[in-house]
């Protein structure tokens, strides 16, 4: 039975309450929030202090990753010399290329994973009745807490007893599944109106409709949020991906990335050329999607 | 009830399973490889919490913690708050205020740790900055015990600013500009309304921010590990409790009983320490208009 | 309602603080959950002599030291061994031959911790190997550390670990004790290999209860790097280097009153370098013990003794060169490289450094590099390592090579093929040459690369020819121990503190009572 989801009824004119509006510059109201004359520049030279102190350590590893080895004691503020060559010899002496293939592969597979996870588990606290409900939430929580250094050595022999080690699936398991991704949509899910709950009751449509159809086109800002949050978390993993892989091939970017510092403490360029091409991804990763970023913690995870 | 069995079949093997053998595990001791192993009752656990050695890492821990929270959450606020107005270039500012997000703990303490080598570092060699604070050159903030855990404490702030940048930015969108503009009417002024409106809405927010830094700051061992491997000799005052359990020049590195014991051990702590800031914070926190 | 919350709040940070009051038992980790009284020492850092003492007083005095109480100047007793010595016939097997009932090639793993110019040679070598015949492959794979190999490989099942491994100096006992390698010995008599030209020691030292466990591949000991500019301008022979301490002591202070340099020797408290050389190196040089039991050799060690006087003289002549300017500490050194860098700092540089042999290599090039304007590497002298005593001499430190056991009589016997080729005579001698490593064996000597590398550059022969040198005794042969890496981090941490100012004699005797601690624990345990 076709259902119409483009009635008024169930796709509301404007966001849902609790999912957010892009309340960027764009959006602002421009005569109360822009700042003129002197306290514009004000503004401008405080923002631009800070950014120079935030962007004072990348800077330095720019500027030495770009060095040649014997200028790479001197002048460390300035870019007195030129070469791509370090960049290329950390990618290929630290075998960079395909270790940053292997995190992009670990951080695709368990992003897939927890959104999936946590958009069932989460939909059913936020919208389903069973008993227990509450205990079962808080538990789920609470593994939140379990500190890595617990549970590290058994997950290895867990995985290593399944003969993971050395594989995609060893680097992913013990992360598939995540309470904070579950807290996240739980959240944005008790935001939809009720009524948009009881029409698709009336339609006769199940839950796994609901959720396909209704419910994760709404949350659509927060789903990415929460992929974005996994990818990072898993790209910038440190101690699992160490202890999993004893083969150099599967090594993450992470755990490359360790292997070149403490193999070339004599080359700092070196060690810092891999650091810049590490960063890269996730930079641009980030460039592109930190508005969505905003705007999917904004809808209605950080307010409680 | 299907819908949860994902979640709880995972978390269930990869978390609360090997909780439970670590609970066990912690009142035992071992030989070097795990075999062998003799239980001794909770004794242990109180003995090992007592001990000397963790009870430095404890005091180590919380100093940290006390660095890198407060730290974090003001220097998240401050940036989200200088950002958060209308500019036609605000978005680049936004951008690079985020940008630590891209660094990793391995990439980021790689960096600080070029910073601070007080014979090649940037900030060992800067004329200006070495005559306000001479001990980065010698002998460098990482090898002087006085600092070297400020200068870890202040490199993991630098690498989380980012996201706590981007939490409190997103809380402060989420507070609907009426009230700002009704206030404004009524006469009240910037600082006014950022201590009468801004703060209290921001309180979730903060509270995230506050118990996910925290949780952070018990957990800290790359950093650690890269920036002093446990701290300049011979007061090792970088040794976290994490970097107790699993650092190199760990006492109780071949100790499976004890590292598993230690671990539950940060649980616990962990466990009350979110119970506090739930209980003390999360009361004064308002929820919705 | 606020109230209400603000008295929890206050309620639960009393209970917390009255827990946190009644905790610091003052004990050791190490006897958490044991039921003997205090008899372990805590292993936490002694306090330097301008902080206070934590509640028990300095570690290990307020305990009612019994029968391991550490008794200074008496000369120590054999004590009875606490395990039997296992016969080589309760060993697991080498089945050498097993390599000829093979169909085709067998592939192993082989886990490695060589790093940089080192690691390239390794990869050379196994290549020309594997390229070299078609009965054996070898998976070569880094781990980075010699701590991350050995992490691995006790977290790994006997399944997962590989077939060869690389362990450094340190994991003798442990890992001998493991029951999870074949002693090399196993292979050696049943292959029947000619060891006639290997140098002894160096297959001594990875002796356990008379059973040599492991080949000796990459040896190392420590060496005097010196800038020969500077001993130039002090007026001293850049060809002559101080072999005595009193030749030490000499040399640094021309330096320093010549204003050669700022300083005249580099030192650090490493746990991998100068924290452990001092003692190990030095009682082992004068002949004196540093644990019983033979140093661990004999029969597994149940105390130290390097807190005894001839340990308190060795460190009081290093602390009074520091106190006299004419020495100075870099602290820790993690990376190695502290000690050189130390040597070109432009500030206040050092004129020498005692570092591992190993690093000739990695020396030569960063200098060939251009990293220190004004000095190239001919400017650089190595000489012997400076200790008591006339006669150069030194312990036999580095990595061999371990064959894991429960892994098939091929891959064994595939394992022991390769370990043949590394040990052999001609590769020996291309890899001292590329490296700076000591060949194990007296025939690479005359060898190319190896002869016309130690005739144009002495220096590479320098660490040969202190081993050859070394006097025999009870006490050459290195420290066996089973917690020996925890041990010398106890010993590092009294370094450090020493080169701070604390006093020698309580420094030594608190590093002493942890590492007693450590030692009781490990043979309660294993």
């Amino acid at each position: 039975m076709a259902i119409d989801l483009t009635t008024e009824g169930l796709e509301p004119a404007e966001p849902a309450a609790g999912v957010a509006v892009d309340r960027g510059p764009r959006n602002a109201v421009r005569e109360f929030d822009e700042p003129v004359g002197w306290r514009r520049a004000g503004r401008y030279a405080l923002l631009a202090a800070v950014s120079v102190i935030v962007l004072f350590p990348m800077y330095t590893t720019v500027i030495a990753a770009l060095k040649p080895g014997d200028e790479v004691l001197d002048s460390p503020l300035l870019p007195t010399a030129f070469t791509l060559d370090v960049l290329r010899e950390a990618w290929t002496s630290g075998h960079l290329g395909r270790y940053l293939v292997n995190s992009l592969v670990v951080a695709v597979i368990v992003t897939v994973f927890q959104v999936v996870t946590s958009v069932l588990a989460a939909y059913a606290f936020a919208i389903l009745e069973f008993p227990g409900k509450r205990v079962l939430f808080l538990l789920f929580i609470a593994t939140l807490l379990v500190p890595t250094e617990a549970t590290v050595v058994v997950n290895f022999q867990t995985v290593d007893g399944l003969g993971w080690t050395n594989t995609f699936i060893g680097l992913s398991a013990p992360f598939l599944a995540t309470a904070f991704g579950i807290f996240l949509l739980r959240q944005v899910f008790m935001t939809l109106p009720r009524d948009l709950l009881d029409a698709a009751a009336i339609d006769g449509v199940g839950h796994v409709g609901f959720l396909r159809h209704v419910a994760l086109p709404l949350v659509r800002p927060t789903l990415g949020a929460l992929a974005l949050f996994s990818f990072l978390g898993t790209w910038n993993q440190y101690l699992w991906p160490n202890l999993v892989v004893t083969e150099q091939d599967m090594n993450t970017v992470q755990s490359g990335l360790r292997l070149l510092g403490k193999s070339n403490i004599d080359q700092p360029n070196l060690v810092m050329a891999g650091t810049v091409i590490a960063a890269v991804p996730m930079a641009i990763a980030l460039f592109l999607f930190q508005r969505q970023l905003v705007k999917g913690l904004t809808a209605g995870a950080v307010k409680g | 009830m299907a819908m949860l069995l994902p979640s709880a079949v995972i978390l269930g093997v990869f978390v609360v399973y090997p909780l439970g053998r670590a609970m066990v595990l912690g009142q035992q001791r071992c030989d070097n490889f795990g075999n062998n192993c003799v239980s001794n009752g909770l004794d242990q656990y109180v003995d090992l919490f007592r001990s000397i050695e963790f009870q430095n890492a404890l005091g180590v821990t919380i100093r940290f913690a006390l660095i890198t929270v407060p730290l974090g959450v003001l220097a998240g606020v401050g940036l989200a708050v200088l950002a958060d107005k209308y500019l036609r270039t605000i978005g680049g500012f936004r951008t690079v205020f985020s940008s630590t997000v891209a660094t990793s703990v391995a990439v980021a303490s790689l960096m600080w740790l070029f910073l601070l080598q007080p014979s090649v570092g940037a900030l060992a060699n800067m004329g200006w900055f070495t005559s306000i604070f001479p001990s980065v050159k010698d002998p460098g903030w990482l090898q002087d015990p006085g600092t070297a855990l400020v200068a870890v404490a202040i490199s993991s702030v630098w690498a989380n600013l980012g996201f706590t940048f981007i939490l409190v930015t997103a809380g402060l969108q989420s507070i609907p500009r009426d009230l700002h503009e009704a206030a404004a009417v009524d006469g009240a002024g910037g600082v006014r309304r950022f201590w009468s409106i801004t703060v209290p809405l921001l309180g979730p927010t903060l509270l995230f921010v506050v118990v996910v830094s925290s949780t952070r700051a018990f957990q800290a061992y790359g950093e650690i590990d890269i920036l002093t491997g446990g701290g300049p000799q011979p007061e090792n005052p970088t040794t976290t409790i994490p970097y107790f359990i699993y650092g190199q020049n760990s006492p109780i590195r071949n100790d499976v009983g004890l590292q598993a014991g230690a671990a539950v051990l940060l649980f616990l702590l962990l466990l009350a320490l979110s119970g506090l800031q739930l209980a003390g914070i999360g009361r004064r926190v308002h929820y919705g208009d | 309602m606020i109230a209400r919350g603000r008295f929890r709040v206050l309620a639960m940070l009393a209970v917390g603080a009255a827990v946190a009051s009644a905790c610091g038992s003052g004990r050791s980790a190490l006897q958490a959950g044991l039921d003997e009284p205090d008899t372990i020492a805590s292993t936490a850092a002694p306090s330097t002599s301008e902080s206070s003492t934590v509640e028990s007083g300095p570690p290990g005095e307020g305990a009612p030291t019994d029968s391991t109480g550490s008794t200074p100047d008496t000369t120590p007793a054999t004590i009875a061994p606490t395990t039997t010595q296992s016969p080589l016939a309760d060993q697991p097997g080498c089945p050498t031959g097993a390599l000829d009932e093979a169909s085709g090639p067998v592939e192993i793993t082989f886990w490695h911790g060589m790093a940089s110019e080192l690691e390239t040679s390794v990869i050379a070598l196994t290549d020309e190997y594997n390229a070299g015949q078609d009965r054996v492959h070898i998976d070569l794979q880094n781990q980075t550390s010699y701590n991350s190999a050995i992490d691995k490989y006790i977290q790994s099942s006997q399944e997962s670990r590989p077939t060869l491994i690389q362990f450094p100096d340190y994991v003798v006992q442990s890992f001998a004790q493991s029951g999870t390698l074949i002693p090399i010995e196993a292979c050696l008599e049943d292959s029947g290999y000619d060891t006639s030209a290997f140098l002894e020691r160096t297959l001594d030292a990875y002796t356990f209860e008379g059973i040599r466990w492991a080949m000796p591949f990459n040896v190392s000991n420590p060496v005097l790097y010196y800038n020969r500019q500077r001993f130039e301008a002090a007026g001293l022979d850049p060809d002559l280097s101080p072999v005595s301490l009193d030749d030490l002591r000499a040399t640094s202070q021309a330096i320093v009153d010549t204003g050669a340099a700022s300083f005249g020797w580099v030192v650090d408290s490493g746990a991998d370098s100068g924290g452990s050389w001092f003692l190990e190196q030095w009682l082992g040089r004068s002949g004196e013990l540093y644990a019983d039991n033979g140093n661990g050799r004999v029969a597994p060690a149940t105390q130290v003794l390097y807190d005894g006087q001839p340990g308190i003289d060795l460190l009081t002549f290093v602390q009074s060169m520091i106190n006299d300017g004419l020495a100075v500490s870099v602290g820790g050194n993690p990376g190695g490289q502290d000690g050189f860098l130390k040597m070109i700092d432009p500030a206040s540089p050092g004129a020498m450094t005692i570092g591992t042999s190993a690093a000739l290599g990695s020396v030569i090039a960063a200098l060939g590099g251009g990293i220190a304007p004004g000095l190239t590497e001919a400017d650089i002298g190595v000489g012997p390592m400076p200790g008591p005593g006339d006669t150069p001499g030194v312990q036999v430190g580095g990595g061999s090579l371990w064959i894991v056991a429960d892994k098939g009589d091929e891959q064994t016997a595939a394992a022991w093929d390769f370990i043949t080729y590394l040990v052999s005579a001609e590769i020996q001698a291309r890899w001292a040459s590329e490296t700076g490593y000591v060949p194990v064996r007296s025939d690479a000597v005359d060898l190319e690369p190896l002869a016309t590398t130690y005739a144009t550059d002495p220096r590479f022969k320098v660490p040969y020819d202190q081993l050859l040198t070394s006097v025999e005794g009870e006490a050459s042969l290195s420290p066996a121990l089973g917690p020996q890496r925890e041990v010398r981090v106890a010993t590092a941490n009294a370094v450090a503190a020493i080169f701070d100012g604390a006093d020698v004699a309580t420094s030594l005797s608190a590093a002493a009572a942890q590492s007693d601690a450590l030692i009781q624990s490990y043979n309660s345990r294993n």
